[in-house]
């Protein structure tokens, strides 16, 4: 206790009108640490980072950076005392090179052109050699990748001097390579003597890189505690919370939430099943929203009750995918049938009527009606079908009725079935978009991302909704970024890389890496392709 | 090929995204309908405050000129008359404003809709001049209901076939209905004893029957009521008024589930275009009797005043309809017993406009406060 910690965050409180989102925080970290903050949605993780980077004013509390106290109004202040932070999403130029982006707001010495701009270059090329942060100065930004992207935004910070690093959820978009690069960039920075605060809701990764951890759950800090004193096992427990009495080990679907999920082996109780055929897409060609053709002679069997997931990194023909299987977006060629129903050619209400359903990737956008209630939310999809009308008109005593059986079924967290969607949180709206969905009594569901950026609780019912459609003979396609959860509740595992299938394995034999490099476009050596 | 990840802006939704869902506060159906009348309250009453101040800063007496823009309308009969008479092309322009609002598009073209309905109602009222009411009134303002949404129908097409911004290709056809107007009224059925661009008149068949006493009530204000009826119950019972707020709401989500959300765009369009056309007629046939040019009046502006007023609600719609034809009216009282300029309430209505709008932030800052 004789030198003050590199950062020293003190009762830190901060609230969104009636919402206490950080209930006096506090948390230290140290120089040459990795500090793990870890929570689930809502838990305040993001909201402490972004006071210390000067996105939100603290309502009281105090930030103290080598035991000097700091007042941090603006990222502009945050970044000049050496604080930088690394977004779940990036602001980048597209149309401007790797060295353009890094420089971009800041003053260059030597003038912008020529002598400054090379010597700033020589600056990035030195620190992407430092730290193992390996990318081309003179790339254009829309061609490159995510991971690689987000390496430039983590150089952009340390370009600009940061000796504390925040990183939000840096993985999400990452493949099991990328993450281990990433991860070991992180130690040689903490070995130079820098710090790095590590935002996560992923017990495994925590583990992976962090020296120390603080747990937060609905505002607060629960618990920080050493990497040497904890597993996985303890920091699930702290992280659910033991509300609900004794602690029990967790569930496959906790431990796919939790990042904690055994790899490689048998995961949970699927027997090998045969499935009767239910879904069949033949030669199927789809075009992207700049008429480029992303998806080609695409073939795809799901069988009655079976997930068939695909795993892949977020561009590679996900959103057309998707899409295509929802009846949303026309195919150029080839056909999609259900039970011998040729559904492709038909309008989307066809598809609807036939059964099939779909929980997009972009809730917001592409999900809800945010000025209208839960009632209407509900009724869209369904509101031509004679079971929602009475004289032809729409029955709306019925329909209110529906959404409050809904609200009730599926926990929906509201007031009434008047509530604003837009109102809910994140995981209330993936509630309303499931009972939606299940409301037609899906004959093929397609979730894409069904559980992103949601806590513990919604994922589980998601998982849960899951099973019990399929035992009722839905076929589900589930299209995700998160690996975990694609190898956890899947029965086949399909990589996807740049629009086809790039190598497809049982869930219970399936070697993550393995996934990891065909979904990125590389080997095709060893592979247990059935 | 990859692309960053966007946060699109989730519409209606405040606050910072981390935040968890704002706790409802006080809620129940009383303080409901309180919060949602209040702001209208405020906003007449502060902008009667502010126009009466303007009024007395330009050295007339606002208390005269207010109580005349006030009582003008009810303190005789043919204020009453005169005051529906004006309510009617107020709350079809307006209906011609808020039903493509509705699927998120902006109509700015119910001036030249209306005319052209007058021109189509005028066109038929003079061709078949002869024919008894019983089939000439209705063919009438069957022509200008055509004629309405045939000219916003070319804004619709534009719209879903090539991408045109409506709001772009509606005003400009309000340009072309004043030269096409102006070619009908000079050339095709002049009048040349009118003094002023004009046709002929119609025939006795095609003019509204009027009801009461003397002055009386054009039964087209019948018309409209049940109209307005029919469009708030469609809009609220049918599948298409239902797929229309959707599309309003959110078009992305509405294509997802199962809504053809252009065609959707470009049939409110030209519903809209039908109710300005349907106003054009109904003037022919209840109040002037023949189409004249400068007849579009203000009604294109009151009619998108009206219609952001109503902030989507079709049944609050003709109600504020009518109290912006109150003011309407009087204004022309106000000139005359205060002599402020008729413009003055045009302030007015601005003003609330304004306010109304106002409140919404100022009620959002409260809600957060609370």
């Amino acid at each position: 206790m004789t030198t003050a910690p590199r950062l020293e965050m003190t009762e830190v409180v901060k609230t969104f009108g009636p919402v206490r989102a950080l209930d006096a925080v506090s948390l230290q970290v140290g120089a040459r640490e990795v500090h793990g903050l870890l929570g689930g949605n809502g838990a305040g993780k993001t909201t402490l980072m972004n006071v210390l980077f000067g996105l939100y004013r603290a309502d009281s509390g105090a930030v103290r950076i080598d035991g000097r106290e700091v007042t941090i109004t603006s990222p502009r202040d945050a970044i000049e005392l050496g604080v930088g932070m690394v977004h779940q999403t990036f602001l980048q130029v597209d149309t401007y090179t790797v060295v353009e982006n890094v420089v971009l707001g800041t003053t260059l010495e030597g003038g912008s052109h020529g002598a400054g701009l090379s010597a700033a270059r020589a600056r990035i090329a030195d620190i992407s050699e430092r730290f193992g942060l390996h990318v081309d100065p003179d790339a254009v930004m829309e061609e490159l990748p995510v991971g690689i992207r987000q390496r430039v935004e983590i150089i952009k910070a340390l370009y600009r001097g940061a000796s504390v690093l925040i990183l939000d959820e840096p993985t999400t978009n990452l493949t099991p390579q990328e993450v281990d690069a990433l991860f070991t960039s992180l130690r040689t920075m903490v070995a130079e003597g820098m710090s790095v605060i590590l935002i996560t809701h992923k017990i495994r990764e925590t583990l992976a890189v962090c020296d120390k951890m603080t747990v937060m759950r609905d505002g607060a800090r629960v618990q920080t505690l050493d990497r040497a004193e904890t597993d996985a096992d303890h920091l699930a427990a702290i992280m659910v919370g033991e509300s609900h009495g004794t602690y029990q080990a967790p569930t496959v679907t906790e431990a796919v939430a939790l990042g904690t999920a055994p790899q490689g082996t048998v995961v949970g109780d699927v027997p090998e099943t045969t499935f009767e055929p239910g879904v069949s897409v033949r030669g199927m060609t789809v075009r992207n929203d700049h008429d480029v053709e992303l998806i080609s002679g695409f073939d795809l069997e799901v069988g009655k009750g079976e997930i068939v997931g695909f795993a892949g990194v977020a561009g590679n023909g996900q959103v057309e995918l998707a899409e295509a299987l929802a009846g949303v977006r026309p195919l150029q060629s080839g056909s999609i049938t259900i039970d011998d129903l040729v559904l492709s050619d038909r309008a989307t209400a066809q598809w609807l009527d036939a059964g099939v359903a779909y929980v997009p990737e972009d809730r917001h956008r592409d999900g809800i009606l945010p000025t209208s209630g839960i009632t209407e939310n509900l009724l869209l999809g369904s509101h031509r079908s004679a079971r929602v009308r009475k004289n032809g008109l729409i029955d709306w005593r019925a329909a209110r009725q529906r959404a409050q059986e809904a609200i009730e079924k599926f926990a929906i967290r509201a007031d009434s079935p008047a509530t604003r969607a837009g109102d809910l949180s994140g995981g209330n709206i993936q509630r309303v978009i499931l009972a939606r969905a299940f409301a037609h009594r899906p004959r093929l569901l397609v979730l894409h991302n069904p559980t992103r950026g949601l806590d513990i609780g919604s994922t589980r019912f998601v998982y849960e909704q899951i099973r019990e459609v399929t035992a009722a003979g839905c076929s589900v396609v589930v299209i995700s970024e998160d690996l975990d959860e694609v190898i956890a509740i899947a029965d086949r595992v399909i990589a996807l890389y740049q629009g086809s299938h790039a190598g497809e394995w049982r869930s219970d034999r399936v070697d993550p890496y393995e996934i990891g490099r065909r979904m990125t476009g590389l080997g095709t050596s060893v592979g247990g392709a059935a | 090929m990859s692309t960053v990840e966007q946060t699109p802006p989730t519409p209606g939704s405040g606050g910072p995204p981390s935040a968890p869902a704002p706790r409802e506060h006080g809620s129940g159906a009383v303080t409901g309908v309180a919060w949602t009348v209040l702001p209208y309250v405020a906003s007449v009453v502060l902008a009667f405050l502010v126009g009466g101040l303007l009024i007395q800063a330009m050295g007339y007496s606002a208390v005269d000129a207010l109580e005349a823009v006030l009582t003008s309308s009810f303190d005789s009969r043919f204020g009453m008359v005169e005051t529906l008479h004006k309510w009617v092309p107020i709350v079809l322009c307006a209906y011609a404003f808020a039903i493509p609002l509705a699927t998120g598009k902006f109509n700015i073209g119910a001036e030249g809709q209306l005319l052209l309905g007058a021109t189509g109602g005028a066109a038929i009222g003079i061709t078949f001049s002869d024919l008894p009411a019983i089939l000439l009134l209705p063919a009438m303002l069957v022509a200008g209901v055509l004629a309405g949404a045939l000219w916003a129908g070319i804004a619709a097409v534009l719209l879903v076939r090539f991408r045109v911004n409506e709001v772009l290709s509606t005003v400009l056809l309000n340009f072309v209905s004043f030269r096409l107007i102006d070619w009908v009224a000079t050339s095709v059925w002049p009048d040349a004893g009118a003094g002023h661009p004009a046709t002929t008149p119609v025939g006795d068949g095609a003019r509204l029957p009027l009801i009461g006493e003397a002055p009386g009530l054009h039964s087209g204000v019948l018309l409209v009521l049940a109209l307005a009826v029919f469009i708030a119950v469609g809009m609220r019972f049918t599948p298409t008024g239902f797929e229309m707020r959707a599309v309003g709401d959110n078009p992305r989500a509405s294509l997802i589930n199962g809504v053809k959300t252009s065609r959707l765009a470009g049939a409110g369009l030209v519903i809209g275009g039908g109710a300005a056309g349907l106003a054009g007629a109904i003037d022919v046939a209840g109040v002037q009797g023949r189409m004249l040019e400068g007849m579009q009046s203000n009604f294109l502006i009151l009619g998108i005043i009206v219609g952001l007023m109503a902030r989507g609600s079709m049944l609050a719609l003709p109600f504020i309809a009518f109290g912006i034809a109150v003011l309407e009216f009087g204004a022309g009282t106000m000139q005359l017993v205060a002599s402020v300029p008729v413009e003055m309430v045009l302030v007015i209505e601005a003003l609330i406009l304004l306010f109304l709008l106002l409140s919404d932030i100022v009620r959002n800052r409260l809600r957060g406060a609370a």
